[in-house]
């Protein structure tokens, strides 16, 4: 038998798919960011030039994007995508405003 | 919330599908249209009906262009706020003048930005525009719309919504939509390679209607995914995610003066006047670099930086006729020597992916052949979100009659306005176009804006109608509008044809076969071939009208 899972129903539908839609598009966009911000900054550091490491900087952050959004939908715990999109995205964000702090 | 991982792709597909589906229209439908920009430009500006131009002599013709522009006074009310103190009678410090032409522009564009004294933002300028005959730099009126590049262009990246790039915004995350509606399409269909070859037009509307979903979704798929992709990555690093001009300042700041060290471009102006050396001995310098480095081509921009400054250089880019990539191969000169500065270095591997990417969406480079292709998959992908639509009212009108439930009645107008109402919307711009007096009268609204605002009535039109006529969707039945749009549609194509005869004289024999020209020749054609089909179409919804209303009443009748 497959495995059926259950997407926690508690509350609102209505609000619970406002959260869901809210963790995919400004969650999906922050996650987006950091994942831009480190892969520039990183590529940076290797001695990429700043327009290639921005171009696949821009590529990575789109398909991430992509990915974490189709993830929101599909997760079962939509407190855990809330959690792993903002601290995940600002942690990225950070250790890209670190790498840019140690080169410039 | 959902039982299974299909059933959540499933939702995400149908609804973010089915909201951001009517941009998606727009995006694919527009974009489509503006691979002929320039040819539908030269339908609508009658003056311009002539051959292709290179790039005219400087010393002749584009120094006295360049001389006599100015920022118009709206441009110059529009910049009074961001200015410290009065505003200038005449803006004289240049900072850059551009000329800029393809191998499909007959006129060339021409662009001046001034230095604004005063300004609160001390990198700002304010900008003057210009198009000229580039064979006797004739100016020309200015008020007239560029209904291809000028409007169907910018309709489709940003749907002309300028106010702090809402547009470019929303079209955006419908790319990152389509993106998604892709990857969980196939995600939904299990046999999707069955589904490739699977069309069954004489069944159900329902299969039939899933089948050609399917089927434009499946086939045109990674022209699909690679125009969202690339859609996205043109504007990404500008819009969505302009790092290098916030987060990331700081490494964007060393680039760029470690490139101003490399090339010896300066970045500012000195201060000190200077003369300027022969611009065409330039141009002819850049041409034979080219032409030794196995690369001969014409130019495609021209730029004057600092003008009159002695930190003042001229670059010379070359025209992307011949090759994919979007490249430039820019040669940059001294300008009071005319000494070579810096010549562009061959690309790095990464931006020579990035510049053929680009260079795909954009296709600046001559290849008829792949050009119509660009049509056929734009207008695929829009039929795919159009029975996207339908589907989605045909599954669920039968459920929502009983219950009264207007969901499919709604979707239904809509899904007339965004298809139909659309070419509706774009024929009333391409017959007003032929329709309006050359001069209005001062006190209107510039002509090329008055033909925008009648497109954007013209769709408001439709989508009323569309709207009124709704009322047999919610009893299971179909909405007539979409026959009587289909009828309206393919008597505006032929009247646009015929207008174009009418004012200008010239029609399909004489621009298919005594004087070919095959920019207003195609327009005509595709507008003739889209009466056809639009005719074809609108007959055969009446006659599925006919033969529903009867199978009712005999349902009614044994009941």
């Amino acid at each position: 038998m497959p495995r059926t899972f259950t997407i926690d129903t508690s509350g609102s539908p209505r609000l619970h798919i406002a959260a869901r839609v809210g963790a995919a598009v400004l969650g999906g966009y922050g996650f987006a960011w950091g994942i831009n911000a480190v892969t520039m900054a990183l590529l940076s550091a290797a001695g990429l030039e700043f327009h290639d490491a921005e171009f696949l900087g821009n590529l990575l952050g789109v398909l991430a994007f992509l990915v974490v959004f189709l993830w929101t939908f599909a997760a079962r715990r939509l407190w855990r995508v809330w959690a792993v999109l903002t601290s995940g995205g600002a942690l990225l964000a950070g250790t890209g405003s670190w790498v840019q702090s140690w080169l410039v | 919330m959902f039982q299974s991982f299909r059933q959540a792709m499933a939702w995400l597909h149908t609804w973010f599908g089915l909201v951001l589906g009517f941009v998606l229209m727009a995006a694919f439908f527009f974009g489509a249209l503006s691979v002929f920009d320039r040819e539908i430009d030269r339908w609508a500006i009658p003056e311009t009906r002539i051959a292709p131009q290179p790039m005219p002599s400087y010393e002749k013709l584009l120094r006295p262009a360049f001389e006599r522009m100015q920022p118009t006074p709206l441009a110059i009310d529009a910049m009074r706020p961001r200015v410290d103190g009065p505003m200038p009678a005449h803006f004289d410090t240049v900072d850059s003048w551009s000329a800029y032409t393809t191998h499909r522009d007959p006129v060339l564009a021409l662009y001046a930005g001034y230095q604004v004294p005063h300004a609160k933002d001390a990198e700002e300028r304010i900008w003057a525009y210009a198009t000229i005959d580039p064979r006797d730099g004739r100016l020309l009126p200015d008020e007239q719309l560029k209904i291809g590049s000028g409007f169907f262009f910018p309709l489709h990246y940003g749907l002309t919504l300028d106010w702090k790039n809402l547009g470019i915004w929303i079209v955006g995350f419908s790319a990152l939509m389509m993106l998604a509606a892709l990857v969980s399409g196939v995600i939904m269909h299990r046999k999707l390679f069955r589904e490739f070859f699977t069309f069954r037009p004489g069944k159900a509307p329902l299969r039939s209607v899933l089948d050609l979903h399917n089927l434009t979704g499946v086939v045109a798929l990674p022209f699909h995914f690679f125009f969202a992709l690339t859609g996205l990555l043109i504007f990404a690093s500008t819009y969505y995610f302009p790092l290098g001009e916030t987060q990331l300042h700081g490494l964007h700041e060393r680039h760029e003066q470690a490139e101003a060290r490399e090339t010896g471009l300066p970045h500012a102006r000195a201060d000190v006047s200077a003369g300027l050396a022969n611009v065409d001995a330039m141009v002819a310098e850049a041409q034979r670099r080219w032409h030794e480095h196995g690369k001969a081509g014409e130019v495609g921009f021209l730029v004057l930086q600092h003008v009159g400054d002695a930190n003042g250089y001229v670059s010379v880019y070359r025209a992307g006729t011949d090759r994919i990539a979007l490249v430039g191969d820019g040669i940059h000169f001294k300008a009071s020597t005319g000494a070579v500065i810096h010549e562009d270095p061959p690309a790095t591997p990464v931006a020579r992916v990035s510049e053929f990417l680009t260079g795909l969406h954009l296709q600046h480079f001559r290849h008829w052949l792949l050009r119509w292709l660009y049509v056929l998959g734009g207008l695929t992908g829009a039929a795919c979100i159009a029975t996207g639509f339908i589907f989605f009212v045909e599954k669920r009108k039968k459920q929502h009659a009983k219950t009264g439930n207007q969901g499919s009645r709604v979707v239904d107008a809509l899904a007339v306005t965004t298809v139909t109402g659309m070419l509706i919307a774009t024929l009333t711009l391409l017959i007003v176009n032929r329709l309006l007096p050359e001069r209005l009268p001062a006190a209107w609204a510039s002509r090329g804006d008055l033909e925008v605002y009648l497109f954007w009535a013209g769709w408001a039109l439709a989508m009323a109608h569309a709207f009124v006529r709704s009322a047999p969707v919610a009893q299971e039945r179909a909405n007539p509008a979409w026959y009587e749009q289909c009828r309206t549609v393919s008597a505006m194509a032929l009247a646009a044809v015929l207008l174009n005869w009418i004012t200008t004289g010239d029609h399909l024999i004489k621009t298919v076969f005594t004087h070919p020209y095959w920019p207003v020749a195609g327009v005509d054609l595709f507008l003739l071939a889209s009466a056809a089909l639009a005719t074809v179409a609108a007959h055969r919804l009446k006659a599925r009208l006919g033969a529903d209303q009867l199978a009712q009443s005999t349902e009614a009748g044994h009941a």
